[in-house]
């Protein structure tokens, strides 16, 4: 215990030169602590923003091959008990909604002109496109609502809409459609027969993502065109994110589901990316402290060597002195790492009582985000730190106790 | 049977890729309770030979006993243990620790014996008492005179209750008035506590204060009488 305490109150002993020592370690952190904050806000909003993208918490299929190829056909995935089973699952708890959704592929003509078109369909009430004057802040959304796109020209489909779509863009300027036009789909039944029905533009939206050649329309207009009963997937939004294990736990056996990071695997690349970019940063700032914690080790442990032959002499053993000059080092790294960490989290309340920090998003401008930095990282964060300061005077230690006690006592 | 003996302990120090010899086959036994001192002037190998009675430094060759043991064949962990249980140190310039305070200065080598705290504390204030820093056992060494610092030194170095006390030139760093009251109070501990006093100086007047004084040139003892 007393080596405890004397490895401890050395490092209050020349104050300035332990603040300079351990500087870099403090900044270094903070804005680790401000980064991760800005990142971690930034991916949760990514997160949500694909998840109400149109894939929901956890999608329940008519069989596994749905998450291969389902998309493209959908009659072979089919439910026929669609309905018991979203009522059965919206009633699970932490079951904000459960809906359905259905889709084909069409030949779409208008004119002369004609395109192949995936068209999907989800209840009016659980669809939505963002407005041309939409922030991109997820404040603006509507709970419980996909949000499928951004509005370019026309408006929402409202309740009792039928056989009316929503556009991608690019497929409207392939078939030069406008909101009012009137387009025909043509589809393959699932029993071999060819159908063929207009639908009306009622909006035209744009999107970041690879669904320009997509259409929206209302999932009773979908189902009446294919003629299909059942949808071949249901959506299940959870009222928090942290409620998707327990609801997937609670689905009938042998069903076929899969949980968002199966679906966003997007999300998910984009996250391993960010997350590896904060551990090289994490890296970086290690190696920096190991080397400025290391040299400050040096000349301690070289200031202070009739100190440790003092000690030698008393009966302190070379084991014992290491242990005291890395517990030194130990302590130097735990007070710098809770330093840089503290100010961080104090900067970044700071920071959040103004507008946030500015997030350029493509064609919108910039949009103000909060920081929320996370607490769960905390250890992240402080135990390498401690660590290393730990390793950085272990070898400076090694030299100090390979002297014998009446050669530290020589030193001036 | 002598508490130290020395036979033919020779010593040199590697300066690069040359030896600098300090000690040529010094011969010398002490016995329990004697309070000697190894006069001579400055590199005549006084503080060598004090290091490594002291088991803070090998002999490069030669053979030292102290207490029975052969202190060259003990490994570390054992030698350490072996200089707590059985040494206690007083140097030149104190050598206080400064982030404890004079109570724990003096209780550091009763720790390393991991004696029980009421006993330590009990230990600690009766040596304290002795040398007269009741008062101060709160205190850092650093707001202490020279002359307080080496009496909380010497009562560290007695703390332990140890057979030898090794002290390489207490009253060196010390006014002359101090020193002598150093020296005095280091007197009268050695015949209460009963250690064996073995001290360096190059003073005369100081090493008065031994029964016993060996001198030292070159490396080699050239006398040894016995003055009271």
């Amino acid at each position: 215990m007393r080596l405890v305490a004397m490895a401890w109150r050395n490092i209050f002993r020349q104050k300035r030169r332990t603040l300079v020592a351990l500087s870099a370690l403090i900044v270094g952190l903070c804005g680790l602590v401000i980064f991760q904050g800005y990142i971690g806000t930034m991916m949760k909003g990514f997160r949500d923003s694909i998840i109400m993208s149109g894939i929901g918490h956890i999608q329940v299929a008519g069989g596994e091959g749905y998450f291969e190829d389902g998309e493209f056909d959908p009659y072979a995935y089919a439910m026929r008990d669609s309905d018991q089973r979203i009522a059965a699952i919206a009633k699970e708890p932490g079951v904000q909604a459960a809906f359905p959704s259905t889709g084909f592929t069409s030949i779409a003509g208008i004119g002369d002109k004609s395109a192949t078109l995936l068209v999907k369909g989800y209840p009016i009430d659980r669809m939505w496109f963002e407005p041309k004057s939409a922030t991109g802040s997820s404040n603006d959304r509507p709970t419980g609502r996909f949000t499928l796109g951004k509005l370019k020209a026309g408006a929402q489909l409202a309740p009792g809409d039928r056989d009316r779509i929503v556009l991608g863009e690019t497929a409207a300027r392939i078939l030069g459609a406008k909101v009012g036009d009137v387009i025909t789909l043509m589809a393959v039944l699932p029993e071999g027969g060819l159908n063929g029905r207009d639908f009306t533009v009622a909006a035209i939206y744009a999107s970041a993502g690879k669904d320009k050649m997509f259409a929206f329309t209302d999932y009773d207009s979908a189902v009446d065109f294919t003629g299909i009963a059942g949808a071949p997937v249901i959506h299940v939004l959870a009222k928090d994110i942290g409620s998707t294990d327990s609801i997937a736990a609670g689905l009938p056996k042998g069903a076929s589901y899969r949980k968002w990071p199966q679906l966003a695997t997007f999300f998910v690349q984009v996250n391993t990316m960010f997350s590896g970019f904060l551990a090289v940063i994490r890296a970086i700032i290690l190696l920096i402290t190991l080397f400025v914690l290391g040299n400050t080790m040096n000349r301690i442990v070289f200031e202070r060597m009739r100190e440790w032959g003092t000690l030698r002499a008393l009966g302190t053993t070379k084991r014992d002195l290491l242990v005291l000059l890395v517990l030194e080092g130990s302590f130097l790294g735990l007070v710098g790492a809770a330093l840089g960490i503290a100010l961080g989290f104090a900067l970044s309340a700071l920071i959040n009582l103004g507008p946030g920090l500015p997030f350029a998003l493509a064609g919108q401008g910039a949009i103000f985000i909060k920081l929320h930095p996370d607490f769960s990282s905390l250890w992240i964060n402080l135990v390498p730190a401690v660590l290393v300061a730990g390793i950085a005077s272990y070898f400076p230690g090694r030299r100090a106790v390979a002297l014998t006690p009446s050669e530290c006592l020589r030193q001036l | 049977m002598a508490l130290i003996s020395v036979r033919n302990v020779e010593k040199q120090y590697a300066l690069g890729k040359t030896k600098a010899p300090a000690l040529f086959g010094v011969d010398l036994e002490v016995a329990d309770g004697e309070r000697l001192c190894l006069m001579g002037p400055s590199g005549s190998g006084k503080s060598t030979l004090l290091n490594i009675i002291g088991c803070i430094d090998q002999a490069s060759s030669g053979e030292v006993t102290i207490d029975g043991e052969r202190t060259g064949t003990l490994s570390d962990a054992k030698l350490s243990s072996f200089r707590n249980r059985t040494m206690g140190f007083i140097f030149q310039s104190f050598n206080l620790v400064p982030v404890l305070s004079v109570f724990e200065n003096v209780e550091y080598p009763l720790l390393l014996q991991k004696l029980p705290s009421k006993e330590r504390r009990e230990r600690v204030l009766e040596l304290l008492a002795k040398v007269g820093l009741s008062d101060f056992a709160k205190r850092s060494p650093e707001n202490l005179s020279g002359g307080q610092r080496q009496r909380v030194a010497i009562a560290r170095a007695l703390v332990g209750k140890p057979r030898l006390v090794i002290a390489d030139e207490p009253t060196a760093a010390l006014d002359h008035a101090t020193g002598t009251s150093i020296m005095k109070l280091m007197v009268e501990m050695n015949e209460s506590e009963g250690a064996t006093l073995v001290f360096s100086t190059h003073d005369p007047a100081v090493s008065t204060y031994a029964k016993r004084v060996v001198r030292m040139m070159d490396g080699r003892i050239v006398a040894d009488e016995v003055t009271a």
